[in-house]
């Protein structure tokens, strides 16, 4: 009698799952015969922000749009797009070519040029079914703030201006990548020549930099040069004046197999259209005042006609 | 340097009240993922513990590998081990439980264990000397009597799992998860408080009906002073 409480109390959680499960699944089948396109994000607000700005502009079309948003890393994104696990997602020219670059055992081949690092992609991604479209002009690169208060002692505007001097004395704050990235620490060793105290791993120029950044932990720290909070915790960008950050024009990767004409028509158009003080002033609403990235990408869908 | 101030920024509130309605239909969606995540692990951790446990309690040879095989999983820490399935089970919600189940069954195995272990051996021979043939008297005798450490061992599981769901934000699931990763990334304080608040309401809510569900199903205990 008691196996029956059992395994009527089993059966009956088995029940409830399966019900749970089946209110929980999203999107049906697709009406049309548009396919069904995956758009996947990385994980900070701008590329949540681009992703859906792709997404809705493409459903307004009429394809079926499912969102993998904040799914990690370029780590996890890149390769679940080159394995097929998503069709899309907004890249950047300069830091995907030199991912992918390493990925596949080469010397990075990045460059100033965003059109050539777009070509330079699409030669390396032929074969894996991918293929990058036109380069935004609007750019997002990575880039190195400090404070005003730091920035005034020393006097400094450009990261040539740090002096091995103060380097020695200063802790380093980035991604946890960052000391093997040859955009960060390898690079401000070799193009700058500086040798930091420290490095103190955190987010990827996220609020965990932002307060590290704020509190002093850290003297210099990986930033994204959008970001709208660099204004408002009056922190200052350092002039990259010996171009150690290549062109990181957005672009958009996508899947061959989900490509036709019509959406490389409708995502070339909204790379026209992008810039970068729109990409500043929508980071600035996600992060700043804290608006939903999504309503910020479905306002600018809206607002430019797609 | 603390005290230069925010220029220009809006200090965030602990709660945005008008966040909280407007993405009511967000909050009810994480919060029944979660759930379903949960009860899926939990349920299926069940499924193939059970027989392990029974493998392990009946036979010496088993019992060492299977709790050193599950306590092993159980070290796996799990901000790697989602990240490392990914490549072999894809973006699926499989991804997520297949480490979820994993961490289960260690709790639920020995729990089991423990439970049959409880059994006292003067009323196993009872059952013997009234006829009951082996499987009878497990299904009859020693599953019943250790029902009640094997529930403790669900209770443990479920909220165990509850509060390792949040991780699975990180590929892309994640219920409650999600909302605390988006306050994380965008230090915005109303997600992450929305979504630490409901997890751990739902942990205290699962473990108090589970402990009632205890007291319904095993009513010969209520009599009995827990020591």
């Amino acid at each position: 009698m008691r196996l029956k409480r059992i395994l009527v109390l089993g059966a009956s959680m088995v029940a409830l799952s399966l019900v749970i499960t089946s209110c929980g699944s999203t999107g049906g089948p697709s009406s049309s015969a548009k396919a069904t396109i995956r758009v996947a994000s990385f994980n900070f607000s701008e590329s949540i922000i681009l992703a859906h700005i792709y997404g809705d502009a493409l459903k307004n079309k009429g394809y079926t749009i499912t969102y993998r948003d904040k799914l990690g890393n370029r780590e996890i994104v890149e390769p679940s797009l080159e394995n097929g696990l998503i069709d899309l997602y907004a890249g950047y020219a300069a830091t995907d070519l030199t991912f992918i670059d390493k990925r596949q055992g080469a010397a990075s081949e990045a460059g100033t040029d965003a059109a050539a690092n777009v070509q330079k992609i699409n030669t390396r991604l032929a074969s894996k079914g991918v293929k990058a479209l036109d380069p935004s002009p609007a750019v997002d690169q990575n880039a190195f703030a400090i404070t005003k208060a730091e920035a005034d002692q020393y006097h400094l505007t450009k990261l040539s201006d740090i002096t091995p001097a103060i380097a020695s004395q200063w802790t380093l704050g980035g991604p946890p990548e960052c000391p093997q990235r040859p955009f960060c620490q390898p690079g401000l060793e070799q193009t700058y020549g500086l040798k930091f105290k420290a490095f103190k791993s955190l987010d990827t120029g996220g609020p965990l930099t932002f307060a590290a950044l704020k509190q002093g932990s850290i003297n210099i720290g990986l930033v994204f040069s959008s970001d709208g909070g660099i204004t408002a915790n009056n922190f200052v960008v350092l002039d990259d004046d010996k171009h150690l950050q290549q062109a990181d024009n957005v672009v958009p990767l996508i899947r061959t197999d989900v490509l036709n004409s019509e959406i490389t028509t409708i995502l070339n158009s909204i790379d026209a259209k992008l810039n970068t003080p729109d990409l500043t002033a929508m980071n600035k609403s996600a992060d700043v005042d804290k608006q939903d990235p999504i309503d910020i990408a479905a306002t600018w869908v809206k607002d430019h006609g797609f | 340097m603390l005290a230069t101030g925010v220029v220009g920024a809006v200090e965030d509130p602990w709660i945005r009240w008008s966040w909280i309605s407007g993405h009511a239909d967000v909050i009810i969606a994480a919060l029944l993922q979660h759930i379903q995540l949960t009860l899926i692990a939990v349920v299926v951790g069940l499924l193939i513990a059970v027989p392990l446990g029974l493998l392990a309690w009946r036979s010496r040879v088993f019992r060492g590998p299977i709790f050193s095989v599950t306590g092993i999983l159980y070290t796996i820490p799990s901000l790697a081990l989602f990240s490392l399935l990914l490549p072999f089970t894809g973006l699926t919600i499989w991804t997520a439980e297949i480490g979820l189940v994993g961490y289960t069954l260690l709790i639920l195995i020995r729990n089991i264990v423990v439970g049959l272990n409880a059994v006292p051996d003067e009323v196993r021979e009872a059952a013997r000397g009234m006829g009951f043939r082996p499987l009878a008297e497990l299904a009859r005798v020693d599953l019943p009597l250790a029902f009640p450490g094997i529930l403790a061992g669900i209770r443990i599981a479920t909220v165990t799992t509850i509060g390792l769901v949040t991780v699975t934000a990180l590929i892309g699931e994640g219920g409650l998860g999600s909302l605390i990763y988006d306050g994380l990334l965008r230090d915005f304080k109303t997600p992450l408080v929305v979504g630490t608040v409901l997890c751990v309401a739902l942990a205290v809510l699962s473990d108090l009906g589970l402990a009632l569900l205890q007291r319904v199903v095993t009513p010969w205990a209520r009599s009995r002073a827990v020591p």
